[in-house]
C-alpha cells in the first residue's frame, strides 16, 4: 500500500522528466494570436527542417520515412473509402422534409472543410463541421448523429474530400469573447493533465517525431487536417472528437463529452494554428 | 537488548490494524469530495475513478480492509489531481511554444 501510494505521488514527477515539454521560459500574459501562430509553425519548421509545409498534413508521414514507405503502400486502398461512399450517399440523400445537408451550408457544403471551425459571435461560441452537422440534422427534424464513429465520420470524410489540398483558413473575429475562446484552446493544449501528468503539447510539440512505444508522435502542426481518420488501432474511422477522448484516456484523465466546450475551443486553437496547410482528410493512421 | 530486538521484530510482523466499516466509509466520504472538486476543475483521473469504484464494491461487500484501502488510494490520488490543477493553472504558461 506504501510503495502504491508513493508511486502515485511520483509517477507524476517522473513522467515530467520522461517527456520533453516545449520551450521553458516565462512566457508574457498577453494574448495575440498572429503571434502564435508564427511561432508554432516556426517551431516545426525548424524542428524539422527537411519536411515541406504542405507536409504536415500528413502527421506522422511527414517526419517518419519508414512510416511513410508503409502509408504509401496502404494508400493503394485507402481504408477509409467505403465511408467516403457512404458518407457521399448520406450528404446527398433527402431528409424527411425533402431539404438535405447542402442547404444547411455556404457553397451547398462543398469544398468548406478549411473553414471549421469557427466562431459564431451570435452564439458566442465556437462551431465545429461535426456540430454544425447535427445542428443542421435537428434544424430539419432529423435526430442528431453520435459524434465520434460511424455516420458522423463517413460524412465529414465527404466534405473533408472535396476539400483536399485547400489551405486551413481558421478567422478569429475582433471579439473579445472569439479570443478568449482562442485562449481557452490555447491553454487546454499546454496544460499538463491526468495521472501521467502530460499535456497535449508534451506528445504532440516537444516529443512531436519521436516514438512512444510503438506510435511515431505526429506534430502539432497540420494535426487535424487529416481527420477524420481510419485508424487501424480502433479498426474503424473516427472524428476529432474520438482522438481527444482516445488522447485524454491514454492520460489517464477522464475524457470529456464529445464537442464539449473545451474541446471545441482547442480544436478552434489547433486548426488556427495550421493555417495555411492543406487540408489532406479523410486519412488514415497506423 | 535481546527483548527489545524481538519486541520490535515483533511490531515488524505484525499485521496492520483491520480497518473499520466506520473507518471505510470516513475515507470514502474524504476521496469522494476531493473527486468532486477535481471535477469542478475538470481535472478528474481514470484511477481515481476506478479506485472509487473498488472502494464502493468492497465497501458493499462488507470488506472493510480492501474498501479503507482502495478509499485511501482513490483519496491520495484526487488530492494530486488537484494540487496539478493548481499548478497548471499558471505553470502552462511557461510551455507555450514562442
Amino acid at each position: 500500500m506504501i510503495v502504491r501510494l508513493a508511486l502515485i505521488v511520483l509517477a507524476p514527477v517522473l513522467a515530467v522528466f520522461a517527456v520533453a515539454g516545449a520551450t521553458a521560459a516565462t512566457a508574457p500574459d498577453t494574448s495575440d494570436p498572429l503571434a502564435d501562430q508564427r511561432a508554432f509553425q516556426a517551431y516545426f519548421t525548424d524542428k524539422f527542417p527537411d519536411v515541406k509545409k504542405s507536409d504536415f498534413a500528413n502527421g506522422p508521414y511527414a517526419v517518419n520515412a519508414g512510416m511513410r514507405k508503409q502509408w504509401e503502400e496502404i494508400m493503394a486502398f485507402p481504408p477509409y473509402d467505403f465511408a467516403l461512399d457512404e458518407g457521399r450517399t448520406a450528404f446527398e440523400t433527402p431528409f424527411a422534409n425533402g431539404r438535405t445537408y447542402a442547404d444547411c451550408f455556404p457553397n451547398g457544403g462543398i469544398g468548406i472543410r478549411q473553414n471549421y471551425p469557427y466562431f459564431d459571435t451570435k452564439t458566442a461560441q465556437v462551431v465545429t463541421l461535426d456540430g454544425a452537422i447535427n445542428a443542421c440534422r435537428t434544424a430539419h427534424g432529423e435526430k442528431p448523429l453520435p459524434y465520434s464513429t460511424g455516420m458522423m465520420a463517413s460524412i465529414t470524410a465527404f466534405m473533408s474530400e472535396t476539400s483536399r489540398d485547400k489551405p486551413f483558413n481558421i478567422v478569429i473575429p475582433d471579439d473579445p469573447k472569439a479570443k478568449a475562446a482562442y485562449e481557452a484552446g490555447k491553454q487546454f493544449f499546454y496544460t499538463r493533465r491526468g495521472q501521467l501528468n502530460f499535456s497535449c503539447a508534451s506528445c504532440h510539440a516537444g516529443a512531436a517525431g519521436a516514438r512512444m512505444r510503438g506510435d511515431v508522435l505526429a506534430p502539432g502542426l497540420g494535426i487535424l487536417a487529416a481527420f477524420p481518420i481510419y485508424r487501424s488501432d480502433w479498426g474503424s474511422m473516427g472524428t476529432i472528437d474520438r482522438r481527444f477522448t482516445t488522447c485524454s484516456a491514454q492520460m489517464r484523465s477522464v475524457p470529456l463529452p464529445p464537442q464539449a466546450e473545451a474541446y471545441r475551443n482547442l480544436e478552434y486553437f489547433l486548426a488556427y494554428m495550421s493555417n495555411g496547410i492543406p487540408i489532406s482528410g479523410p486519412g488514415t493512421r497506423p | 537488548m535481546k527483548c527489545m530486538m524481538i519486541a520490535g521484530c515483533l511490531l515488524l510482523v505484525q499485521p496492520a490494524m483491520a480497518a473499520t466499516q466506520q473507518d471505510a466509509e470516513g475515507t470514502l466520504a474524504k476521496a469522494v469530495s476531493a473527486e468532486a472538486e477535481a471535477d469542478r476543475l475538470g481535472n478528474r483521473w481514470v484511477p481515481t475513478e476506478t479506485a472509487l469504484k473498488a472502494a464502493q464494491t468492497a465497501l458493499a461487500a462488507q470488506k472493510w480492509n480492501e474498501a479503507q484501502d482502495q478509499a485511501a488510494e482513490a483519496l491520495a490520488l484526487a488530492l494530486r489531481s488537484i494540487e496539478q490543477s493548481h499548478e497548471q493553472a499558471t505553470a502552462w504558461r511557461d510551455a507555450v511554444v514562442r
